[in-house]
């Protein structure tokens, strides 16, 4: 346990709380210099999360703790509120101080351990120096642009020296030429910070640029969680395949084949038993006018029922046994003129299907 | 906002005909009074009647006892406010209701009530006179708490919306800072409610300046003493309602002051923050 002080933390929850109907169950760890993104749709759970960790929400039972400091344990009757906790919190809407100055919003939380006027404001402009903010230290929140803000605000959580940071969707409250300039900056930073920072999203490009680990939260419980490359290639559910851009099915295999619950079979190459998931890349099917008769394994007739333009190429949507997303280019739907209503045959290689066990926590809900 | 924009959607805004006569009524009510204390002032005697009466004693009188009204009302009217607004507690209606009785209530009838709580008979002014050998009523202190009274309800419902409608989101976000209670509360949420308290500061006083009911009777009518303003000019009028007219015209200044103060802080629709 070395440099920067002590900041060297990790943080541990392992906790419930009920929110009326709601209910999140958490347990992660996040260690030092861990971006940790909390992934998840609108309502899964991840503001409250963070409420909690940050002590501005209590939670039912299980603990909080960071390094082995008991934050919150209801059943010992422990809670430390937000201000002890040196807990930093950089919320969505930045929640700068609007009659406070940039230097001053930064100072603050130094001013309140108790250093002196001058020294805060020493330390403040050595922290808006270091984010690029330095021209901008005498000006009110309300001349800053949301980049800028966003960046005091992350200043105002660093200064205070913080054993954890916590971000509340960093990059939505900014337009998207700003996010762009950001993200890159932020990566920096969060890469600088020792300590373990928990990052709440629902944008998978956020978690995928930023995070160093991805917990998917679902309805107020993990359904996944590892590497970004894990998750955007074996994604679990339904809500990870659709922010990854993967077809998903679930299934039972047998030996090289997979059926799907909602019918059909493919063949894989993996040689699994039991319960499975089967995730195809939009990319890797191919799309045909005929019955194709090739080296592809897995070959079934389809209609195609919608298309949508992406940046450099055209997805349909193909319905069959089941739904499936294809990526093609704009030259092979003018060429082979698929338009909504058409029917044709879809192909995949065996070895671009993958499938892997469905774990105990991987549980599919229906989206 | 441009002008342009603005003209633009006046058409929509524009109020109905139907309100027009009706507002125009209003505008010559709220006027014509103001208007006739202007016309009918016996300006070429207004230094003459200045000099002959004790204007200065009730207006110094006037000035000190609404100012300690308007400072009382800030000591204690602020920090109730905090708490209606704030504490989570069965039963705090009953309590807003409550301190919200004397807005609503006749000043008279307040002031009768005073005399009842902490007249010299009164069932705590009895214990102040027994024991401390302070009295009340008809004394200046008398006045400060006739016109605290009255004026201290419109500080604590102002201030209440404000720290209602205070972001607490900025409350939290100083927790998370490692602020205490009572730093953010003097840092964070006094200064977000600035503009609330001003116009809340100005209220109370203009308030306390009028007040009238409750101060003749329980703090009295005696020139030099406890005669204030308003006493001074009801006392007037029973005479010579020419002196009347002329010890109004200080208390329109005022207002008229008041107003022009207020004009950026609380007369132009609530900026945000």
């Amino acid at each position: 346990m070395a440099a920067a002080g002590g900041l060297v933390m990790t943080l541990t929850v392992d906790a419930s709380l009920t929110q009326g109907a709601f209910m999140l169950t958490v347990a992660l760890r996040a260690g030092p210099g861990e971006v940790v993104a909390i992934l998840g749709p609108n309502g899964a759970g991840k503001t409250t999360l963070l409420r909690a960790v940050a002590g501005l929400l209590a939670v039912d039972s299980g603990t909080i703790s960071i390094d082995g400091d008991m934050l919150d344990d209801p059943a010992r009757a422990v809670f430390v509120q937000p201000a002890q906790r040196r807990i930093g919190v950089v919320f969505q809407d930045h929640r700068l101080f609007p009659h406070l100055r940039s230097v001053d919003n930064v100072a603050f939380g130094l001013r309140a351990q108790g250093m002196s006027r001058t020294r805060a404001r020493a330390s403040a402009h050595q922290w808006l120096d270091r984010l690029g903010l330095g021209a901008l230290a005498q000006q009110h929140p309300r001349r800053l642009s949301g980049g800028q803000a966003q960046r005091v605000a992350l200043a105002r959580a660093l200064a205070c020296c913080p054993r954890a940071l916590l971000m509340d969707e960093p990059l939505a409250a900014l337009d998207v030429q700003t996010r762009a300039e950001v993200q890159g900056e932020l990566r920096e930073h969060l890469g600088a910070f020792a300590g373990p920072t928990l990052l709440v999203t629902h944008d998978p490009i956020e978690a995928l640029l930023l995070a160093t680990r991805i917990i998917v939260l679902e309805n107020g419980q993990i359904v996944q969680q590892g590497t970004p490359a894990e998750i955007t290639s074996r994604p679990v559910t339904p809500y990870v395949a659709r922010l990854v851009g993967m077809n998903l099915y679930a299934g039972t295999a047998t030996r090289g084949f997979v059926a799907l619950d909602g019918g059909g079979e493919l063949v894989v190459s993996e040689a699994i038993d039991g319960p499975a998931f089967v995730a195809l890349r939009p990319s890797a099917l191919t799309v045909h006018v005929a019955e194709p008769h090739g080296s592809a394994r897995n070959v079934w007739p389809g209609t195609i029922t919608s298309l949508a333009p992406l940046a450099d190429r055209i997805r349909l949507t193909v319905a069959g046994p089941q739904t499936v997303l294809v990526d093609v280019t704009a030259s092979a739907v003018a060429d082979l003129n698929l338009v909504p209503g058409r029917a044709v045959w879809l192909a995949a290689k065996a070895t671009d299907v993958t499938a892997y066990a469905a774990g105990p926590e991987a549980h599919v809900q229906n989206a | 906002m441009t002008g342009r924009r603005r003209g633009r959607r006046r058409n929509v805004d524009a109020p109905p005909a139907l309100v027009i006569a009706p507002a125009l009524i209003g505008i010559v009510f709220l006027v014509l009074p103001t208007l006739g204390l202007l016309i009918r002032a016996p300006w070429s005697s207004l230094g003459a009647i200045y000099a002959d009466t004790e204007v200065a004693d009730a207006l110094r009188i006037s000035l000190v006892t609404s100012l300690q009204a308007t400072v009382l009302s800030l000591l204690f009217g602020v920090p109730l406010a905090l708490v209606l607004a704030r504490q989570r507690l069965a039963g705090i209606g009953i309590v807003r209701a409550l301190v919200l009785i004397p807005m609503v209530l006749p000043p008279v009838v307040g002031g009768v009530a005073l005399f009842l709580a902490l007249g010299r008979e009164g069932f705590v002014g009895r214990y102040l006179d027994q024991w401390f050998g302070f009295t009340l009523p008809f004394t200046q202190h008398g006045i400060v708490l006739a016109q605290t009274l009255v004026a201290m309800p419109f500080m604590v419902i102002t201030m209440e919306g404000a720290f209602r409608t205070a972001d607490r989101g900025l409350e939290e976000a100083a927790a998370t800072l490692g602020a205490s209670r009572s730093r953010i509360f003097t840092r964070v949420t006094l200064p977000l409610v600035v503009p609330s308290l001003v116009a809340g500061t100005v209220l109370c006083w203009a308030r306390a300046l009028g007040e009238f009911g409750a101060t003749v009777i329980f703090g009295g009518n005696v020139p030099g003493s406890t005669q204030t303003m308003p006493t001074a000019i009801f006392t007037a009028f029973q005479t010579d309602p020419q002196n009347a007219v002329a010890l109004s015209l200080p208390l329109l200044i005022v207002a008229v002051v008041i107003l022009g103060a207020l004009r950026d802080k609380w007369l132009r629709p609530v900026a945000s923050s």
